[in-house]
């Protein structure tokens, strides 16, 4: 058997780069694995969803992949995976339930319904952000947006992962969705095979075409390409970030304006986090502003 | 006709599977010239994927005066109102097939801008 042990694991691009070659080391393996957070301090929502789906798509491909929960002996790890519930997932125990976590979740198949409701109760509608349940309809139809697409465009072979916290340090609501799809730059490339030199094409630029409203690599012949435009015009007015992870493509969107470049590594999949300002002056529908 | 949307997809306009479906529920009746009237009574989340699997791909399929004159939308509220918006303006500006050249052409420019900046 051999092990991976996992590290602290936050929000830097490092401990994304870890996580793509982890995913690399994992599934070349031929015997059982075994993750030990021996070393592991702090760990990140958008690692917990990246870690869970990488598990499943191990065990896709009949790699047998265990916790072990001897090995996570920082406190504060312990309570994290257990209160959103990635340890009843994985063999370990659950630990009733701390309302700063969004709990982990799994959608092998699209269930709209199902991640509706997640982000109407479990998301948005924890009450850290208090608005109206008008707004609240709007920002979910929003992060919709982010689950289509990974069912459409991703063809992850073991569907889409999330997890997000309330960072109440920094009043911060973050959510990650996860697939383990083609990703985007593929795609893009794939959408644009019948010109040869679509190979030549790097991962940030094919990014940044997709990022544009109404580029899509849709074979449906309507107009599409709309739902990241909605979020970023979103994440800018609320003061909030996008971060995307795709191929080797990194890409930031805030009020700042967008940021795309090229990593040294990268997986096929998409990762997608965003941030919200928990500060209900930066929410309004037009209706709601007083006259 | 007119169509109580609740009736049909409950709460949520969302999915591309239930655009497709009120799609093939309405075409027939438009393309005949027979008014429709979608009625978004109770209706609390809307995102685009739904609107452009039906009335954005409606817009492919009958001519823009026609889509005015037949198709009644009612009830929307204000995050609707914005959704359908943008994606009746996207869909107006679709040329239908992409010229892939074009698209090459246009991210290789980008990409030689990102690498003289580099």
């Amino acid at each position: 058997m051999s092990v991976i042990f996992i590290p602290t694991l936050d929000d830097s691009q490092d401990d994304y780069e870890w996580m793509f070659r982890a995913r690399e080391t994992l599934l070349l393996q031929t015997d059982k694995v075994e993750l030990s957070f021996l070393f592991c301090q702090r760990i990140s929502p958008a690692a917990v969803a990246f870690l869970g789906g990488l598990i499943r798509l191990a065990e896709r491909q009949h790699i047998v992949v265990t916790v072990n929960w001897q090995t996570v002996t920082d406190e504060n790890v312990l309570k994290f995976l257990r209160h959103n519930g990635f340890a009843n997932n994985f063999g370990g125990k659950s630990h009733g339930w701390d309302n700063h976590c969004i709990p982990y979740r799994e959608d092998a198949v699209e269930d709209p319904n199902g991640v509706m409701d997640y982000l109407t109760d479990n998301w948005i509608g924890c009450g850290w952000v208090l608005v109206s349940e008008q707004l609240k309809n709007a920002i979910v139809g929003k992060m919709w947006e982010i689950y289509t697409n990974s069912f459409e465009h991703g063809l992850s072979p073991v569907g889409v992962f999330s997890c997000g916290h309330h960072f109440s340090r920094k009043n911060e609501l973050a959510l990650t969705v996860v697939d383990f799809g083609l990703g985007i730059a593929s795609n893009v490339k794939e959408f644009l095979k019948s010109d040869p030199r679509s190979a030549t094409l790097t991962s940030s630029a094919c990014v940044e075409w997709a990022l544009q409203k109404g580029n899509s690599t849709s074979n449906l012949k309507v107009a599409r390409g709309l739902g990241l435009d909605l979020l970023r015009s979103f994440v800018t007015i609320n003061k909030g970030s996008l971060e995307l992870y795709s191929n080797s493509a990194y890409a930031l969107m805030n009020k700042d304006g967008v940021t795309i470049k090229d990593l040294d590594v990268g997986f096929s999949g998409t990762i997608v986090q965003i941030k919200l300002k928990c500060d209900e002056r930066l929410y309004r529908l037009k209706s709601e502003v007083p006259s | 006709m007119k169509i109580l949307m609740k009736d049909i997809f409950g709460i949520r306009c969302i999915a591309l599977s239930d655009g497709q479906k009120l799609h093939d529920l309405i075409i027939d009746d438009l393309k005949l010239g027979n008014p429709v009237i979608l009625d978004f009574s109770g209706i609390k989340q809307f995102a685009s994927p739904f609107f452009n699997l039906s009335i954005g791909q409606i817009m492919t399929e009958i001519s823009e005066g026609e889509f005015r004159r037949l198709l009644s939308l009612e009830n929307l509220d204000e995050t609707g109102k914005y959704v359908v918006g943008q994606v009746i303006s996207n869909a107006s500006q679709y040329h239908g097939d992409a010229d892939y050249k074009r698209i090459v052409d246009e991210i290789l420019d980008r990409q030689a801008k990102g690498e003289d900046e580099e």
